[in-house]
């Protein structure tokens, strides 16, 4: 064990969204005795990678009301967080190319309704009349949602990590954990390269490395990590609001506030592990399928490319909760690559479990990781 | 008057030639004692009399007989008006074109005409003049010797350039740096081709913490420019002086100035048939003279930097024994106590180690003086300072001591010698300030730790004078960052101009903190540092005040990189702040991502490509 040096009620292991939202929540709960750990830099890890989208059109009850909450704690950052980041509603696009994805797109859009979220269902001639950039051939229908948007990931995470600073909570970046000292059942401290804090409760908000770092506390978490690759292209003036996204066409496509368009697609043929590369074979699949449907993107150029991982459960919902073999450790991992979009919820929520003992805002008890012991899961289809 | 003699020639008791510090005090020295200053004449080319002195802005060291302490050019009204005072006749612009075997001929370039004088004795005051360098294109306009940069700038207001580099770190080049700062110039760097800077440490710390650099072991090899000065070119130098190929660096400066040293203007006294000598200590060549100051010929004395390079003190006590002697010559009175009394000054004040050379040459010449006998320890500042005391930051045996002389508590010493390093008894010290206002080498600062912060009080010659409560960036010894502060108050000093800016400094900081910069948003912070995504310094220096000291963090809050050049110009500056904010050295600062593509690719090109080699659509 290295030198004590300090000692914080929470300790929370990971400096990305889930870490900054949730000091923000704890402290806002007057919860300030905690600390978080990032071995790198603020938004290193997933955050600071993704597309920045956050929409409600989900095709659980569950989900559906989890990022109605978020979207509702994103409306009032800026008052709230007291940071601008380029949170802009102007809706979620998704693109079905296929008859029984659409037929299920349907089904969703009822249950979506059923929970009170506005959403159209367009048929193609719509969308081509709203949005006559877009190639609409081979389309079957989309859904579309005004209330879903995008905002900036790196914004929100140093907006929240300069919010939790200023309320007392202390962020040491590029400070790793190397172990999670466990006595009779129970978390006590926390052993990084920075020397060792004592500490009440530890969560596990480590993203890609959730299953690594939970092996730290003895604890098994059925989670792992898939690179998935991303580009920017250059600027152009304001255009297209929406995040535009297919599931069954494996894609998604948004222009950010600065004008440039971000771009992603899932590959099937990815191994679980941590890789940071990237592929030209992505850029060449990713530009032929994209120039098809957006015809304006064969004028631009890429900017740059990059990867992120999507730590991944086997329902692809996030496990969110606390552990009932060691009880005051936490955790917020799993998200299979949509943590940015309901963080603001899910840390809301886990504040409230770890300073009140319930939650009082949203349930996330079906996000539990007893879940799997359970034969059957429930998967979530609308994920690329 | 003086009196008219047959042919129109006129004659005096003593002509003095040169009406700087040495030749002032000389005439008043003669006049005072005869008890006649019309009988005494002094010659200068000059438009106000005073030498070198009407061009010196900063206070002069020494003790206070010799106004140490007081600004150069307030020294010479001072000389000036006590000679004319005591009658004695100034004849300004006039230079004098010879000293003849039957007359001394002064020519008067304002009103074209020539005289003729006869004298009983002449105290020739000369001075020295500027050596100059040899390097390429030193023809240009924008080349000058440090003396005209003074006078334009200090005289006749005008200042030569707004960027400099100066040559030589003596005492000369330091001031000027000085002055020129004052001024609102720029001032690039300070080369030196010795190994150490040979001014006073006082006065280089004070261009140092104003973040100048002073580059040791370089040269000028080069001006650069077509029809004046745009640049020069500076390069280390081995042992021998000699540039290493391959060091050579370029400097943007519309000025270069001059200050690699002086020699005595020898061209009068050598006229008179005095014996010259070559001793490099003092200059090159110099009148062999006595320590009575008379040369070999007996009636011809001489004093001040002709008589070997020194400095306004020793030149006004030299003038002072040369001018006792000649009037006790004239008048046949005893004169021995008041010339016992100077040659003991220059003994004291030629005891420390910056007179050794001095010291050698004058016993090339016959002439001794001791050396040594002055406290050299440097006293610690105190780890524990509850109450405002004074800081003294002196290293160097340097012949002054206004810091003793002015404390109204006797805190302060000098160990008995005049050279001595002084020492503080912090339980008599009350904080006064006294000595911070006094001390010629701006030297002298005052420390209190108090609870949730320190206290710096700093000297400070700059304008504007910084308002109580502004936000200012701390600076240390070497004008580096190393903090923000806040202005506590301001002592003003209206009759001296020395300030007291005093700061709230850190805790622990109090040793460490010796200037500041006003915090206000520059031109140079209004710069874009990345030009595709228009981020200014400002920008960045805000969010690292901030608590983002990450270069990616900063990137992707500022999107700095982001742009078309991929970071290719803007990283290592960006890094470069965080290293100069943070104090981490840009040598172990993390360099961030490097992303593909590195030049903006066509999607176009891509897709291309991606159809010719058969990928599915």
């Amino acid at each position: 064990m290295s030198e004590v040096k300090g000692a914080y009620n929470v300790c929370i292991i990971g400096g990305g969204i889930t870490g900054t939202a949730l000091a923000y929540s704890l402290c806002n709960l007057g919860e300030t005795s905690v600390a978080v750990f990032e071995k790198s830099y603020l938004s290193s890890g997933s955050t600071g990678r993704c597309g920045g989208g956050i929409r409600q059109q989900w095709s659980t009850k569950n989900n559906v009301r989890l990022a109605m909450r978020s979207v509702e704690l994103f409306e009032h950052f800026k008052e709230d967080v007291g940071t601008d980041i380029e949170y802009y509603q102007g809706g979620y696009l998704m693109l079905s190319y296929d008859e029984e994805e659409a037929k299920q797109f349907e089904k969703n859009v009822e249950i979506q309704r059923e929970e009170g979220l506005d959403v159209e269902i367009l048929t193609p001639k719509q969308v081509s009349e709203r949005y006559p950039y877009i190639n609409t051939e081979d389309l079957v229908l989309a859904t579309f949602c005004q209330k879903d948007g995008h905002a900036n990931p790196h914004k929100a995470v140093i907006g929240y990590a300069q919010a939790a600073r200023r309320m007392g909570a202390r962020i040491y970046t590029h400070t790793e954990v190397l172990g999670i000292d466990v006595q009779n059942g129970k978390v006590v401290g926390v052993d990084t390269n920075q020397g060792y804090f004592k500490c009440d409760a530890v969560v596990n908000a480590s993203g890609p490395w959730s299953k690594q770092v939970s092996q730290l506390v003895g604890v098994d978490l059925p989670t792992e990590s898939y690179r998935h690759q991303i580009f920017v292209t250059e600027p152009l003036e304001n255009f297209f609001p929406m995040m535009a996204i297919s599931f069954a066409g494996n894609f998604y496509m948004r222009q950010a506030q600065h004008g440039q368009f971000i771009m992603g697609q899932g590959d099937k043929d990815e191994k679980p592990g941590i890789n940071y590369n990237v592929t030209f074979k992505f850029e060449k699949e990713l530009t032929v399928k994209m120039v098809k449907l957006f015809p304006f993107l064969r004028n631009l150029r890429i900017m740059r490319h990059w990867s992120g991982m999507y730590n991944m459960s086997p329902d692809a919902q996030p496990i969110i909760g606390q552990s009932n073999i060691v009880n005051n450790y936490f955790y917020a991992v799993g998200y299979s690559g949509h943590g940015f979009m309901v963080a603001p919820a899910v840390t809301e929520a886990l504040a409230e479990l770890i300073v009140l003992g319930k939650t009082t805002h949203t349930d996330i008890s079906y996000l539990n990781v007893d879940r799997f012991a359970n034969a059957e899961v429930e998967k979530e289809k609308n994920v690329v | 008057m003086v009196d008219n003699q047959a042919g129109g020639k006129r004659h005096v008791d003593a002509i003095v030639i040169g009406a700087g510090p040495a030749g002032l005090c000389g005439a008043i020295a003669i006049a005072e004692s005869i008890g006649d200053g019309t009988k005494v004449l002094v010659v200068d080319e000059g438009i106000e009399p005073g030498g070198q002195l009407p061009k010196q802005t900063h206070k002069f060291f020494g003790h206070e007989g010799f106004y140490a302490s007081v600004r150069g050019f307030e020294i010479g009204k001072r000389l000036v008006d006590k000679a004319r005072e005591l009658g004695i006749n100034f004849l300004m612009q006039t230079t004098l074109a010879g000293i003849y075997e039957d007359s001394i001929v002064a020519y008067d370039r304002n009103s074209n005409s020539v005289s003729e004088y006869t004298a009983d004795y002449i105290l020739i005051a000369t001075g020295a003049s500027e050596r100059f360098l040899l390097f390429k294109n030193n023809t240009l306009p924008g080349v000058y010797g440090a003396g005209a940069v003074q006078t334009l700038m200090n005289q006749y207001k005008v200042m030569p350039g707004k960027s400099f580099l100066i040559i030589g770190a003596g005492n000369i080049g330091l001031i000027v740096a000085y002055q020129l700062l004052q001024a609102g110039a720029k001032v690039k760097a300070i080369v030196e081709a010795t190994s150490k800077i040979g001014g006073y440490m006082v006065h280089a710390n004070k261009i140092m913490r104003l973040g100048i650099p002073i580059l040791l072991n370089h040269t000028i090899i080069s001006a650069l420019g077509e029809d004046r000065v745009e640049g020069a070119i500076i390069a280390q130098v081995d042992g021998k002086f000699k540039p290493i190929p391959g060091t050579e660096k370029e400097i943007a400066v519309d000025t270069i100035c001059l200050a690699v040293g002086l020699q005595p203007s020898v061209e009068l006294v050598a006229q008179t048939g005095a014996e010259i000598k070559y001793i490099s200590e003092l200059g090159g060549y110099v009148p062999v003279r006595d320590e009575n100051m008379k040369t070999t010929v007996n009636n011809v004395y001489v004093a001040g930097d002709l008589s070997g390079i020194e400095e306004a003190s020793t030149a006004m006590i030299e003038g002072y024994i040369a001018g006792y002697n000649i009037a006790q010559k004239i008048t046949g009175k005893d004169m021995s106590e008041k010339i016992t009394n100077m040659k003991n000054e220059l003994v004291e004040f030629r005891k420390g180690p910056f007179a050794a050379k001095v010291r050698e040459g004058l016993k090339k010449m016959g002439i001794s003086f001791p050396g040594g006998g002055y406290r050299e320890e440097i006293q610690q500042m105190p780890s524990s300072l509850s109450r405002l005391k004074a800081v003294i930051e002196c290293p160097q045996a340097i012949p002054c001591n206004p810091c003793e002389t002015s404390c109204p508590t006797g805190a302060i010493n000098t160990g008995g010698n005049i050279n001595g390093v002084p020492q503080v008894d912090y339980e008599k010290c009350t904080g006064c300030g006294i000595c911070v206002t006094k001390c010629p080498g701006l030297a002298i600062f005052l420390v209190q730790q108090r609870e949730e912060h320190s206290i710096v009080g700093i000297p400070y010659e700059f304008l504007p004078v910084p308002e109580k409560g502004s936000s200012v960036k701390l600076l240390d010894k070497n004008g580096k960052y190393v903090a923000d502060g806040q202005i506590d108050r301001v002592m003003i000093n209206r009759k001296e101009k020395t300030h007291i800016a005093f700061l709230k400094v850190p805790k622990g900081m109090e040793g460490v903190v010796r200037h500041f910069e006003m915090s206000t948003v520059s031109e140079e912070s209004q710069a874009y540092i990345c030009r595709c995504e228009e981020v200014s310094r400002n920008d960045v220096e805000k969010l690292i005040d901030s608590g983002i000291t990450d270069y990616e963090e900063i990137r992707r809050v500022l999107r700095i990189g982001m742009g078309p050049c991929g970071g290719k110009t803007c990283r290592s500056v960006v890094l470069q702040i965080i290293s100069e904010k943070t104090g981490v050295p840009i040598s172990e600062s993390r360099l961030g991502a490097f992303r593909p593509p590195v030049i903006p690719l066509p999607i176009d090109a891509i897709v291309r490509y991606a159809k010719g080699v058969g990928t599915d659509e």
